[in-house]
């Protein structure tokens, strides 16, 4: 927070509430202020809907559902298919993708917001002061806001990096023609899902990451699987990896790593960057008297207020877990907190989380090196999928199941790796949102054979007091 | 065109020789050199031209703050001079 400004609130408002981002942190508050009788206005400089349902998760798991078509027809012969030939067919995949997109219907979006009257307002929104926001040159002044911005793609300041050009997610989604050889720099769940997808397509991929193993946020195991499942894959990957030097050489990039303390180079076709997420919080926040940290974003409370309380944020413009899923909810929680006495707060305990590679990657609530660092007594079980009858009939051995739980039993967090992780995970998303034992989920019929069975026996194995 | 939202809450027309000016006074206030005050000014000006190139309003108070950060990463000294002396626009 730079400066403070001191100005009275005025008395004409045009808008009880101006949403400013159209994205799952602000959509969702808009419509329920809308419902509630409230004159409210959304900004948006981009596409409606924001990145979700145009350039992240929508997309992104279309183009994924492309290399996991080509991965099945593969190994038909397994199962007695023979198929003659196959080949990718990058611009259908990308008119599929597109379609994807539409199919979500945040063209639609538009009509929606007027069915529901609110008013749409294209352009940059900056804040003039606590009560008064700038657009396209027009004025408007509302007695709440949300700030629901998003973020932008971090540029790691990689000398030669800007100069010999790169590409984002954004425009990974939209290529035409598959490079040979392609650099990923790093390895979160977009630079993992982007090196699934073009390494299942035959890509040589260069996964560069700086912490000293994948998936550095979560259990050791699950990083650790998935560069064993990428390297087994044909996958180069580089942890404990840092990206020095990036140079062009004819239509080639050759990109310079320093790994325990040798320098490396290769030579690629294109680099993608996949590094990160920067909040975009160039919004005259000074102005309106909200406190934010360029990198780490909008200060909130646990009711989303900002530092100027008429002022709330949702999204991954506050930082955190940056999820649609956890967007929506939190601007569930403003759209509720705005206008009413009795307040919510929100509660972060249960959050899923997934990558969608292959197998997937799932966890929720905290992980083991968490829990020894808060010191707390806890107790662990992890099984392996192999063991189960559907990994049997699917030909699929690779997975585990793993549960903490507390003393008492009750559910901490789980980690899963399996086919259908994504899916499975959302059974102990619910024993640690409320507080389950493990017990009630190894006492409940699961169906055979499912993926689901794994996460039963796992649950079996934790001591229940 | 863009505008500037003054103080005193008047708007007045964004003027890129009126911020060239006090950076370069800020730079020549910690004895940069005069070439070198120059080039600063005109990377500042033009870094500024790109900030704020999709807004249409902002404040004085965002273009003091923000031409201070840019022309600190050229000389720490003189941002630091020009964020905290008062420069009428």
């Amino acid at each position: 927070m730079a400066y403070r400004t001191n100005h009275k609130k005025p008395q004409d408002m045009d808008f009880d509430l101006i949403v400013i981002g159209t994205g799952s942190g602000g959509g969702v508050a808009a419509h329920m202020a809308s419902s509630k009788g409230k004159k409210v206005a959304v900004v948006e400089q981009e596409k409606i809907g924001g990145e979700c349902p145009n350039y992240g998760c929508v997309p992104t798991k279309a183009i994924l559902q492309a290399a996991e078509t080509y991965k099945v027809i593969k190994h038909a012969k397994n199962f007695g298919i023979n198929v003659d030939k196959v080949s990718v067919d990058m611009p259908a995949i990308k008119k599929w993708k597109d379609q994807a997109v539409k199919n979500t219907g945040t063209e639609e979006g538009l009509s929606a917001y007027n069915a529901d009257g609110i008013k749409v307002i294209n352009g940059h929104a900056h804040f003039i002061n606590p009560w008064t926001i700038s657009v396209a040159g027009k004025r408007y002044k509302a007695h709440h806001f949300l700030i629901a911005t998003g973020t932008h793609d971090l540029v790691p300041p990689i000398p030669g990096l800007k100069e010999t050009g790169y590409i984002g997610y954004r425009q990974a989604l939209d290529l035409t023609a598959l490079p040979k050889k392609l650099c990923i720099i790093g390895g979160g769940a977009i630079g993992s899902e982007f090196t699934h997808y073009f390494s299942t397509f035959g890509v040589e991929v260069h996964l560069m990451e700086f912490a000293e193993r994948l998936m550095i946020r979560e259990d050791v195991e699950m990083g650790e699987l998935l560069e064993a499942i990428f390297e087994h894959n044909g996958v180069n990957v580089h942890t404990g990896s840092k990206v020095i030097k990036v140079e062009k050489k004819g239509s080639q990039k050759v990109v310079s790593f320093e790994h325990l303390g040798k320098i490396q180079t290769i030579t690629v076709d294109e680099i993608l960057l996949a590094a990160g997420k920067v909040p975009n919080t160039d919004l005259g926040l000074e102005n309106a008297n909200v406190d934010y940290d360029a990198r780490r974003g909008i200060t909130v409370n646990s009711m989303m207020q900002t530092s100027n309380p008429h002022i709330y944020a949702a999204g991954d413009v506050v930082g955190g877990y940056m999820f649609t899923h956890v967007a929506s909810y939190q601007s569930r929680i403003v759209g509720h907190n705005m206008f009413s006495t009795l307040k919510h707060v929100a509660d972060y305990r249960a959050v899923p989380r997934c990558v969608f590679v292959d197998p997937e990657f799932a966890s929720v609530g905290v992980n083991e090196q968490e829990l020894r660092e808060k010191g707390l007594k806890y107790q662990s079980a992890i099984i392996s999928t192999a063991i189960i009858g559907r990994a049997n009939t699917s030909q699929e051995d690779t997975g585990f199941v793993k549960i903490l739980a507390d003393r008492k039993g009750r559910v901490l967090g789980a980690s899963i790796v399996a086919p259908r992780a994504g899916e499975m995970i959302q059974e102990l998303t619910l024993a640690v949102q409320w507080r389950m034992k493990a017990s009630k989920i190894d006492y409940t019929m699961h169906a055979y054979p499912t993926w689901g069975q794994a996460v039963r026996i796992c649950a079996s194995k934790i001591v229940c007091r | 065109m863009k505008h500037i939202v003054k103080r005193a809450g008047h708007t007045e027309l964004y003027d890129e020789r009126k911020l060239y000016a006090s950076i370069f006074s800020a730079c020549q206030s910690v004895r940069e050199p005069m070439g070198s005050a120059e080039l600063i000014a005109d990377k500042v000006v033009s870094d500024i031209a790109e900030w704020i190139e999709k807004k249409h309003e902002v404040t004085s108070n965002d273009i003091r703050h923000t031409a201070s950060k840019h022309l600190s990463a050229y000389n720490p000294d003189a941002g630091y001079m020009y964020l905290h002396h008062r420069v009428v626009w």
